[in-house]
């Protein structure tokens, strides 16, 4: 009798005293073997292989994984909540778990990632030959105190994507070239029972941070808008007051609505526009043909030039810090195999996606593309300048409060200027 | 026997009774006719008579996720968490029979900790869990409920076992039974539906939990159903229609399991509930 | 019981208690000194983290939230549990079904309950503005849970409707109310109502201290109706201090604030227990009566 209390009491004990008795394990070290002897690396995405880039994606890596097989074989994990997937990451590297190979969004106010001390340096790997595939100026601004712990990979521009049936039925022919128009255009939606904008206040709140940096641009001029510094400024207060007039102009479940509500009113037809990268279109299938992608409005006082982007932060790839050699190596293999000319063409034409590491316009293939994907690559290698989503440079905290001033702000609780005062006080 | 004539009170009560049950049901009914609609349907015509009814929402989600791994998560980290906490509540609420110093001390610490709201401690669990290596681990996720649970599942298996006549107790250690023997066979027979409640209470609050398996969770490898309903909306493409197929297929199995042992779980808890 | 064995009897609820309730207290404490990031470096700031918590309004809404989820219990929830264990108690026809049928939301996840009224509230595929229309009320259909003045309200609602657990409890002592009680009551002409008010009521009030206890630790801790159904908005309407201390913790990343609220949790729970002890005490002196 007591034998059998005794042994529940031990397991129940036993279980128990996993916590207290293994502390000093750290995940990020040790290289884990698969059962041929091949080196392990588990990595962390975000991309859903129900989407196109998902999709693409995938293939990649198991492509990878057959070439080099018995020596190296990728592992994948994904979470596609990706304001979700960014918190695990920072939590995992802050636990020592880091997962091998991993993307997240570039922030240069937000450097505590690298600064953990748990990143690979790449520094010693990348040589000529690797540095020439990133676009100009991409890999420097990801090298943080001397140290490259982040590749370039996906850097895309936000565009207005619209629905010309909408408009159309709305009596509108051509997209409008200024504010002033598109407001217009979104008072005349409205009245033919047509909700303009997808806007979204939850997670990033990014469409309406999309439209509010288009705003804050045409006011500022990009130039002044990429020296960043201090936020409060008179031209964000406009731009705040012009973002709070479009706010009339959005759905009804905008206001606590997230990334997939918002885009997939869009793409439900319920909405007139959208802003949001190339990873839309592969959600657009039923409606493509009604779907066009218009050149940002201005003020028309030359502030920006004719054709200018928002692109979203750089989402570099990174890697957890090993002592050993040839995991780095099987670490660096699959980088230089990700950000490959194949590999980019491909994750471009299958997965509707804009990289940093350079594609080759020339290609035959690259040329052919027709459809929207051919219309956004045509608007993103035109343009003549870009600056980045402005909630990008916002430090973690002001990005936080984001949501909750947005809403405010929509909801009359706070004006523009206030919005604006509250960000930047958030932001220091 | 009582009044059972039809008095207007009755009607009202009836009626009463009714409507209450109505507000409380419609909503699920709503849920699991859309759970056979198309999402266009579910957009366009929300509230019409619906004209297509299908399983396919069911067989995409079957499909697309390994909801039966959820399943199975979900059902292990119940389990686990239930005899974890059970057996350690039970052993220490019988040892608290018997007189001692720290006795009153012992059980002030557990009745206290009935009332620390355990959210408050979102990140030492997190990195007591990831040092001891049970990150993304259902085990992981298993302990914490069943230290969370404790003082609950304590209280209640002690508050039954209190009204266990104490002659009962030193009657069998007269007749020569161990503590162990006294344990098996008189006072854990005796505190069964004390028990049973603890474990219903125990089974319902794990299955249901979604935050700490959320922050603890990394693959699918220990997603429970939970964590796996919330990624259906918050994912890319927003097809209520398929979260709708996902809601009730992860509300199934508790109902069905209440379907069967409705007498169990209701008699066992209004057995063991409230005692004092 | 031997000293030896009884320690053996005891360890694993002290194990477990220890981990999981006092370590993370003293875990909290400490680390609410400091300012920390997750990742990097702590560093040590006083009562910065305490000054800002609580100069911060966001926190007092949380708290106010909070405390208003709580009230809801007292005065909705567990009222409305006692009416209709009362009810079901006169045994109508058909009061088993009736129980059966009230205690099902309960085991339901409060996932799938929370995203579930989710879509009840939509404004525009969701159940009531779709039944108001099509009942000729268009005019009072309304972004539930888009506007701050219905939200909290919104968010409350599915809790203060399900009251399955706590019915069960109140009819649990109800059980044990002795028959002779109701009769000599009823031979002495009371009505039902009046049954129910002098002979049970009285008699109840463990249940309700046990309902008290379990439903205000449920409020304290809710989390899944404001994360699923609204994120804690808009503009903080419906925050609470779960809400809070995942959002200091995971979305600001500023882990040291997150402690202080969580301090600020625990504080409350004890104001919870001082509440429920004094009740009890309160109960024994009528008791020594």
């Amino acid at each position: 009798m007591k034998k059998r209390i005794l042994s529940i009491l031990l397991t129940a004990a036993l279980t128990t005293g996993m916590l207290a008795g293994c502390g000093g394990q750290s995940g990020g070290n040790e290289t884990e073997r698969s059962d041929s002897g091949a080196i392990v690396l588990d990595m962390y995405h975000s991309w859903s292989t129900d989407t196109e880039r998902g999709a693409a994606l995938d293939k990649l890596i198991q492509q990878f994984n057959e070439e080099n097989e018995g020596e190296i074989e990728v592992k994948v994990t994904i979470n596609p909540d990706f304001p979700a997937y960014q918190e695990k990451v920072k939590t995992m590297i802050s636990t020592d778990t880091t997962p091998d190979i991993f993307h997240y969004n570039f922030n240069p106010n937000d450097l505590s990632r690298q600064e953990s001390g748990k990143l690979m340096d790449f520094t010693e790997y990348m040589d000529d030959e690797w540095r020439a595939r990133f676009g100009e100026g991409d890999l420097e601004n990801l090298t943080i105190n001397g140290e490259i712990t982040s590749i370039p990979f996906e850097k895309a521009g936000a565009v207005i994507y619209y629905n010309k049936d909408l408009f159309a039925q709305a009596g509108i022919n051509e997209f409008p070239t200024t504010w002033d128009g598109l407001l217009d255009a979104c008072e005349k939606l409205e009245a033919a029972g047509i909700t303009p904008f997808s806007l979204y206040t939850a997670d990033d709140a990014w469409y309406t941070c999309n439209l509010f940096t288009y705003l804050a641009a045409s006011y500022a001029g990009i130039d002044t808008l990429n020296k960043g510094g201090d936020i409060n400024t008179p031209e964000m207060k406009q731009a705040a007051e012009m973002l709070r007039e479009f706010w009339n102009y959005t759905t009804g479940d905008a206001i606590g609505a997230n990334y997939s509500v918002a885009s997939n009113n869009f793409a439900s037809g319920k909405t007139a526009m959208a802003i949001d990268g190339p990873w839309l279109i592969g959600t657009l299938s039923e409606v493509e043909d009604q779907i066009g992608i218009a050149k940002a409005p201005s003020f028309g006082d030359g502030k920006v030039p004719e054709n200018y982007v928002v692109t979203d932060a750089q989402t570099p790839w990174a890697a957890a810090a090993t002592d050993d050699k040839e995991k780095e190596e099987a670490i660096v293999k699959f980088m230089k195999f990700i950000t490959s000319e194949e590999s980019v063409k491909q994750l471009t034409l299958d997965g509707a996606v804009f990289l940093s590491p350079k594609l080759d316009l020339e290609d035959p293939d690259v040329q052919a593309t027709g459809g929207l994907l051919g219309e956004y690559l045509a608007l993103n290698s035109s343009a003549e300048d870009s600056t980045i989503n402005i909630q990008r440079n916002l430090s973690t905290a002001a990005n936080s409060a984001l949501p909750s001033l947005l809403e405010s702000l929509a909801l009359d609780n706070i004006t523009p200027d206030e919005f604006v005062e509250q960000l930047a006080a958030e932001n220091e | 026997m009582r009044n059972k004539k039809v008095t207007p009170a009755r009607v009202v009560m009836y009626a009463a009774l009714v409507i209450v049950l109505i507000f409380m049901l419609v909503p699920f009914i709503w849920l699991v006719i859309s759970s056979f609609r198309p999402n266009v349907d579910l957009f366009n015509e929300p509230f019409s008579v619906p004209k297509h009814l299908s399983f396919d929402n069911y067989t995409a989600v079957m499909e697309s996720h390994p909801m039966l791994l959820y399943f199975a998560n979900s059902v292990a980290v119940a389990a686990i968490a239930t005899v974890v906490s059970i057996a350690a509540a039970t052993l220490a609420a019988y040892a608290m029979m018997h007189r001692f110093m720290t006795r009153k001390m012992l059980t002030a610490v557990f009745s206290m900790c009935l009332f620390i709201p355990t959210n408050a401690f979102m990140v030492p669990y997190y990195v007591m869990i990831s040092k001891a290596g049970l990150y993304d681990n259902i085990l992981g996720i298993a302990l914490v409920y069943a230290g969370v649970n404790l003082p609950m599942s304590f209280m209640v298996i002690k508050g039954y076992m209190d009204t266990i006549p104490l002659e009962l107790l030193e009657s069998a250690q007269i007749d020569g039974a161990t503590n162990g023997q006294a344990f098996r066979r008189i006072i854990l027979p005796v505190s069964k539906p004390g028990i049973v409640t603890a474990c219903v209470f125990l089974v319902i609050n794990s299955w249901n939990e979604l935050l700490f398996a959320n922050l603890l969770n990394q693959s699918d490898s220990s997603r429970t159903i939970q964590v796996a309903i919330r990624s259906f909306l918050t994912t890319f493409d927003a097809n209520y229609a398929y979260a709708f197929a996902a809601m009730v297929i992860s509300i199934l199995p508790t109902i069905i399991i209440y379907a069967l042992l409705t007498d169990k779980i209701i008699g066992g808890m209004t057995a063991g509930a409230v005692k004092g | 019981m031997k000293r030896r064995e009884r320690i053996l009897y005891l360890l694993p609820a002290c194990i477990l208690i220890t981990a999981f309730f006092l370590f993370p207290l003293c875990y909290l404490i400490y680390v609410s000194f400091f300012e920390w990031n997750g990742l990097g470096p702590m560093v040590y700031v006083g009562l910065e983290n305490f000054k800002a918590v609580f100069e911060d309004p966001e926190f007092h809404m949380a708290v106010k939230n909070t405390v208003i989820w709580m009230c809801a219990a007292l005065i909705v929830h567990i009222p409305f549990g006692l009416v209709l264990a009362l009810m079901l108690n006169r045994k109508p026809r058909g009061w088993k079904f009736f129980r059966v049928m009230y205690f099902i939301p309960n085991v339901i996840s409060t996932t799938a309950v929370a995203f579930l009224w989710y879509f009840i509230y939509h404004v525009d595929v969701g159940l009531i503005n779709n039944v108001l229309n099509a009942v000729g009320l268009e005019s009072l259909a309304h972004p539930w849970l888009n506007d701050p003045d219905s939200a909290l309200i919104a968010n409350m609602v599915p809790f203060m409707l399900y009251v399955g657990l706590t019915m069960i409890i109140f009819m649990t002592q109800l059980a044990t109310v002795p028959r002779e009680l109701y009769e000599a009551a009823v031979v002495d002409g009371a009505t039902s109502v009046q049954v129910d008010l002098k002979v049970y009521l009285p008699l109840m009030k463990p249940a309700i201290i046990t309902n008290i206890m379990l439903n205000l630790a449920f409020c304290l801790r809710t989390f899944e109706y404001p994360f699923l159904m609204t994120g804690g908005g808009p503009a903080n309407a419906t925050t609470n201090l779960s809400l809070y201390i995942y959002k200091e913790m995971t979305g600001a990343n500023r882990y040291g604030r997150s402690m202080v609220a969580g301090l600020a949790t625990v504080a409350l729970g004890m104001v919870v227990m001082i509440f429920v002890i004094l009740l009890q005490r309160e109960r024994r002196k009528e008791r020594a009566k």
